[in-house]
């Protein structure tokens, strides 16, 4: 990778806002090829007769015989024993802000290390990231990134929380997993940006080591998942619940996509939802989808559509509700609930102002949910 | 399309117990196989009808099982060299599956210096094409051998059961000229075995099926078993795809019924996506209306 496409790939703004950082970044990206995959025994699997195997990852349960991967092509069975192929092997590392994630109540003003593998348990047509998550870990290049070394560089360039995002990380579960206990250990903290795309039993593993997970609702139809996502709707609920229930920080993010998921009624339904079962401080992020992928024949969201759902759902009650991907629009920012000031003004991912004292608003006092500090 | 027929040869004894190739018997078999599909008694016309003096052509296979459940190099050599001495130029034709490291744990040699060329799309500068190619539900960059590399192409299928498909044979064996073939396994992969045939980087490639059935792995393949591995020593050939893999379906069933197990049907696993090709015209699925000849050498 060239220096160009370095700054293509990592988006030049964000990486040099944090000064100093860029040449260091450069030789993280001494990329190590793509032959080089990882034989680390996955957890999550059933040995079943004749060296087939089914995978409990994922809602997918795949079955895989002898020499074939899953669905999310970075985990195989070899011999009648799985393994994840990726552990340890990212694709990509950079250097965000916190906000990009976007996490709005967790860390403001921070930056984290963040990372990802190839390869993706669902199949959005809509993917933002469809090169490498769309793709079997030989056929990018990766680096050779050991849990401990991840921890080392976040402390390093004084990141916080480390971030498995970009791809889902729900495929790179063993190494996800590892890391954020290594990284406890050193007081990182970490986010998981996915889709929650996951079964119960890892989920309830996975909470106990990471610090705020945001969860892509993409839409609030099981027809959509069917059609858009190769995906279901239901276990992905049924991990939102999980996560609030954990007790750890969770965000919603909605990607408006005109015509495929912008129903009001539906977005109403959604809002309904999420109140009902999880409360009305959870953070919900309507981002305005670009022409990508497999869904080029559709325009940008406008920006009324998601005023529109943003008016909808604080109709409904939700207290913390943003509008993503249209940097400037006061939506952004966040509002208390209470005395409807702004206590943390954002344009884009630059935070201009925050009114907060001890996770309080500092005009009257209200609490604003979130990890502060 | 030409007409519908679908010729197997059948050659007892060209494969020993050790899976030694008799190379004369073999070489009958494909000649015999050639001269009843074209209805040329001499293979060079039969082979000036199917492809021109300029084509390059790539011979597809699929080496995913490993050796035990791969045809073996000496059989697609076999057919190589056969084209070769018939008109194609050695530089024109090419053994390909998606990587060196399984056309190499499958025996072949990727020393190609003699003529004929064997590689995988993961070889440097191969690769996949760039352009992500969108056609119904496939979206999908096809291997730069199979968008740019050859002319003409046949797929040369090992025939097998298919834990999810039903079967895998030749229509299923361009999942290999794809970067994410594990997308397109959910529903028994229909529509998808269909519809990735149907773009124009295949189907106005696509020339011919030979389905090696020396050894048919009729049950919980894709992967190699021995116990439910038969030792049927055929060739079969169609211009059509959907015709080969039909009767291909035919001769893992026949297997599967004279070890008393399920049909596919009746482990709903049926290869619908055959009849979902056929309703896209890509080729005939009513066994009826193919004519099947069977030949011994």
């Amino acid at each position: 990778m060239n220096r160009r496409q370095f700054f293509k790939t990592t988006g030049g703004v964000t990486l040099l806002s944090c000064s100093g950082m860029t040449s260091l970044l450069m030789d993280l990206y001494a990329f190590g090829g793509k032959a080089n995959l990882s034989q680390v025994e996955a957890r999550y699997y059933k040995k079943l007769p004749e060296r087939e195997i089914e995978c409990l990852l994922c809602p997918r349960f795949c079955k895989l015989g002898d020499k074939e991967r899953g669905y999310c092509g970075v985990r195989e069975n070899i011999g009648g024993k799985y393994y994840t192929l990726v552990y340890g092997k990212v694709c990509t590392i950079n250097i965000d802000p916190i906000e990009k994630k976007p996490f709005f109540h967790f860390l403001p003003r921070t930056n984290a290390l963040s990372i990802a593998t190839a390869g993706c348990n669902v199949n959005c047509k809509f993917c933002q990231n469809w090169e490498i998550s769309q793709v079997r870990p030989e056929q990018v290049e990766h680096k050779d990134f050991p849990p401990s070394m991840v921890v080392e560089t976040a402390q390093r360039y004084a990141c916080p929380s480390i971030a498995y995002t970009y791809t889902e990380p729900v495929i790179f579960f063993e190494y996800m997993y590892d890391t954020s206990k290594e990284a406890h250990k050193k007081q990182v903290r970490n986010t998981v940006v996915t889709g929650g795309h996951i079964n119960p039993e890892p989920l309830q593993d996975l909470v106990k080591v990471v610090d705020a997970i945001k969860i892509d609702l993409k839409a609030f139809s099981e027809q959509f998942y069917a059609d858009y996502v190769r995906g279901e709707l239901q276990p992905v609920l049924e991990a939102i619940k999980i996560v609030a229930k954990s007790g750890i920080w969770l965000e919603i993010v909605y990607l408006v996509i005109p015509s495929l998921n912008d129903d009001v009624r539906e977005i109403r339904r959604m809002c309904q939802w999420l109140l009902e079962e999880i409360g009305p401080e959870v953070p919900v992020h309507f981002s305005r989808f670009h022409p990508m992928y497999l869904v080029k024949n559709l325009p940008p969201t406008p920006v009324s559509t998601l005023e529109r759902a943003h008016r909808v759902a604080q109709e409904e009650g939700l207290h913390y509700v943003y509008i993503g991907n249209v940097p400037g629009h006061k939506a952004e920012s966040t509002f208390c609930p209470k005395c409807k000031r702004v206590v943390i003004k954002r344009v884009g991912y630059h935070i201009q102002n925050v009114e907060l004292e001890g996770g309080k608003c500092r005009f009257c006092n209200h609490p604003i949910p979130g990890i502060w500090s | 399309m030409k007409a519908s027929k679908v010729v197997i040869v059948r050659g007892r004894g060209v494969l020993s117990p050790r899976r030694e190739v008799d190379q004369k018997k073999l070489l009958q078999m494909y000649e015999q196989g050639f001269r009843v599909l074209t209805g040329q008694p001499d293979l060079g016309e039969g082979f000036r009808s199917l492809f021109q003096d300029r084509d390059r052509i790539g011979i597809k296979i699929n080496t995913i099982a490993g050796r035990e459940l791969t045809s073996l190099p000496e059989v697609t050599l076999g057919l190589a060299n056969l084209l070769a001495g018939r008109g194609s130029l050695n530089k024109n034709i090419i053994i390909w599956d998606r990587t060196n490291r399984e056309l190499k744990g499958s025996g072949y040699s990727l020393d190609s210096r003699q003529g004929i060329k064997i590689f995988g799309t993961d070889t440097e500068g191969v690769g996949y094409n760039p352009t992500l190619v969108s056609h119904l539900n496939i979206g999908s960059r096809f291997s730069s051998i199979q968008a740019q590399h050859i002319t003409a192409s046949i797929s040369f299928a090992i025939l097998k059961d298919h834990g999810l498909a039903g079967v895998t044979a030749g229509m299923k064996n361009y999942f290999g000229a794809i970067h994410n073939p594990n997308k397109y396994h959910d529903f028994n992969c229909n529509p998808f075995v269909a519809e990735l045939f149907d773009t124009n980087h295949i189907k106005d490639k696509h020339k011919l099926s030979i389905l090696d059935c020396l050894v048919v792995q009729y049950h919980r393949g894709p992967s190699f078993h021995s116990r439910w591995a038969e030792y049927y020593n055929g060739l079969l050939f169609s211009f059509d795809p959907v015709a080969a893999d039909i009767i291909g379906w035919q001769i893992i069933e026949k297997l599967r019924a004279k070890q008393g197990l399920p049909s596919l049907k009746e482990e709903n696993r049926e290869p619908e996506y055959l009849f979902t090709a056929a309703k896209m015209g890509l080729g005939i699925a009513e066994v009826e209306k193919i004519q099947t000849i069977e030949e011994e050498v």
